[in-house]
């Protein structure tokens, strides 16, 4: 490495310091007093499967990594491997973006494309499409470029995300299912997981319908 | 573009980490061999998405291997549509994609079978049950469980060799019935240690644990074969076959 390098970024949540001596990387609330965890994608692929309470993390950009890590890489090709296992594609979508070679595909292309379990998606009304992106993507800290192609810059420590995840698809499922018939609200349950659009307490749930349906708060 | 690239195209789950843990595992055990300028996974429920599964690759010659039991909805449908894949070669942005048969459908895979039912305990005068999903749904689910099942008895090494299913006949509870000998050995046909192989069949058959003993006979549960380190040899195989279209 260079040591005349001493520079500080961000890449979603984590802190990334680039001196001479290699890079250091930080998760949410950590510091240079922080456990380190190794240096290898096994370790970072590990640390961000779950979340400070424990629970599964299938949007790997929700903003629930588990804090208070840091980890040594002395150089380039280490560190991008196991921070691609942090964020898959981080590095390759910011790059293309960057480039405006980025393949962009919007969430009406993602659901057309859907059959079977997942066909009733497509049904979800436009409102209903733009209100389950606001409440799924801001637990996420990838930028949504498919919903806003024409944004040139990413703020700092944003990720390009190209096109809806799996996660997003999901949601819209359920969405046109509560379009349908409209579910009694709950109170949030941090227990309930991440992706259980169907039960009665998921956060995303329960954020989707307050918004939605704000009259059953009279 | 150049150099050569594995995609490991697995399933993945938005509840358990169990569903891409042994998808992650070959890779890395694949990394670690060599031979590959990158080794990537992809997964229709996690990320990086299927979709995106070649965003960024530097590589010019990429093989696609499913890691899938059946050669279903999945592999025939799921993984060509969402990576733009029109058959087993296909010419994408100046590369060449290889599109293999799923693990399931090769014969490597009676081997790693052998091998869990051999650290489960199995021995000459057991019985060895091979358990796949099946779903009275799609009949194409049970071919390449029978076909595993009938290499296994190929191998040899075991007094009884049969089939039995989670979600259709012969079903997994007639295990006893289907078979004679005093010991026998359940081998999930599975990717993964996830919520079949993990909870639903143990509650289903009433396990109590590696070992059940009911009216003086014996059950032995193994790991499903798809998380054995010997995977990689399956995989490996199906993507040197690939290297010869």
């Amino acid at each position: 490495m260079n040591g005349e390098l001493d520079f500080v970024t961000e890449l979603g949540q984590l802190t990334v310091h680039i001196t001479g001596e290699g890079i250091d990387v930080f998760g949410p609330a950590s510091s240079p007093a922080s456990p380190e965890v190794p240096p290898t994608r096994e370790a970072l692929r590990e640390l961000a499967r779950t979340d400070p309470l424990g629970r599964y993390r299938p949007l790997s950009g929700a903003r629930t990594l588990p804090g208070n890590w840091r980890a040594h890489f002395a150089d380039l090709e280490s560190f991008t491997a196991a921070v691609g296992e942090v964020y898959p594609l981080a590095f390759e979508h910011n790059a293309q973006w960057e480039t405006g070679e980025l393949r962009v595909v919007g969430l009406e292309a993602v659901l057309a494309r859907h059959s079977g379990r997942y066909g009733g998606a497509k049904e979800l009304d436009a409102d209903g499409r733009e209100l389950a992106r606001r409440v799924l993507c801001a637990r996420c800290v990838r930028v949504p470029v498919w919903a806003a192609p024409a944004a040139a810059k990413l703020p700092p420590g944003g990720i390009a995300c190209p096109e809806p995840c799996s996660v997003m698809v999901a949601l819209c499922r359920e969405a046109a299912i509560w379009q349908k018939e409209r579910p009694a609200r709950a109170q949030p349950d941090a227990a309930v997981a991440f992706a259980a659009f169907a039960e009665p307490g998921n956060e995303v749930r329960e954020a989707y319908l307050r918004a939605r349906y704000p009259e059953q708060d009279g | 573009m150049s150099g050569r690239a594995l995609v490991l195209a697995g399933h993945g789950s938005h509840y358990s980490g169990s569903s891409s843990a042994p998808v992650h595992a070959h890779a890395d055990r694949i990394r670690s061999l060599g031979g590959w300028e990158e080794v990537r996974v992809a997964f229709w429920k996690e990320e990086p998405q299927l979709s995106r599964a070649l965003d960024g690759l530097a590589a010019d010659d990429v093989t696609v291997v499913p890691i899938f039991i059946s050669s279903g909805y999945f592999v025939q449908e799921v993984i060509p549509r969402e990576m733009g894949l029109d058959g087993r070669m296909t010419r994408q942005d100046g590369r060449t994609i290889r599109y293999t048969a799923p693990i399931g459908a090769h014969t490597a895979l009676a081997r790693v079978v052998v091998q869990r039912a051999r650290e489960a305990g199995a021995g000459p005068g057991d019985a060895l049950a091979v358990l796949g999903h099946g779903t009275p749904r799609n009949p194409d689910s049970e071919r390449n469980v029978y076909a595993r099942t009938a290499d296994v008895a190929a191998i040899g090494g075991f007094a009884e060799v049969t089939t039995v299913f989670l979600d259709q006949e012969p079903n997994m509870r007639d295990v006893f019935a289907r078979t004679a000998a005093e010991t026998v050995v359940l081998v999930p046909l599975f990717i993964a240690d996830g919520w079949h192989v993990g909870e639903t069949i143990p509650e289903d058959l009433a396990l109590d644990g590696p070992e059940t003993r009911r009216g003086g006979r014996r059950l032995r549960y193994a790991g499903a074969a798809g998380t054995h380190p010997a995977m990689v040899d399956v995989i490996s195989e199906l993507a040197a076959e690939a290297a010869a279209w």
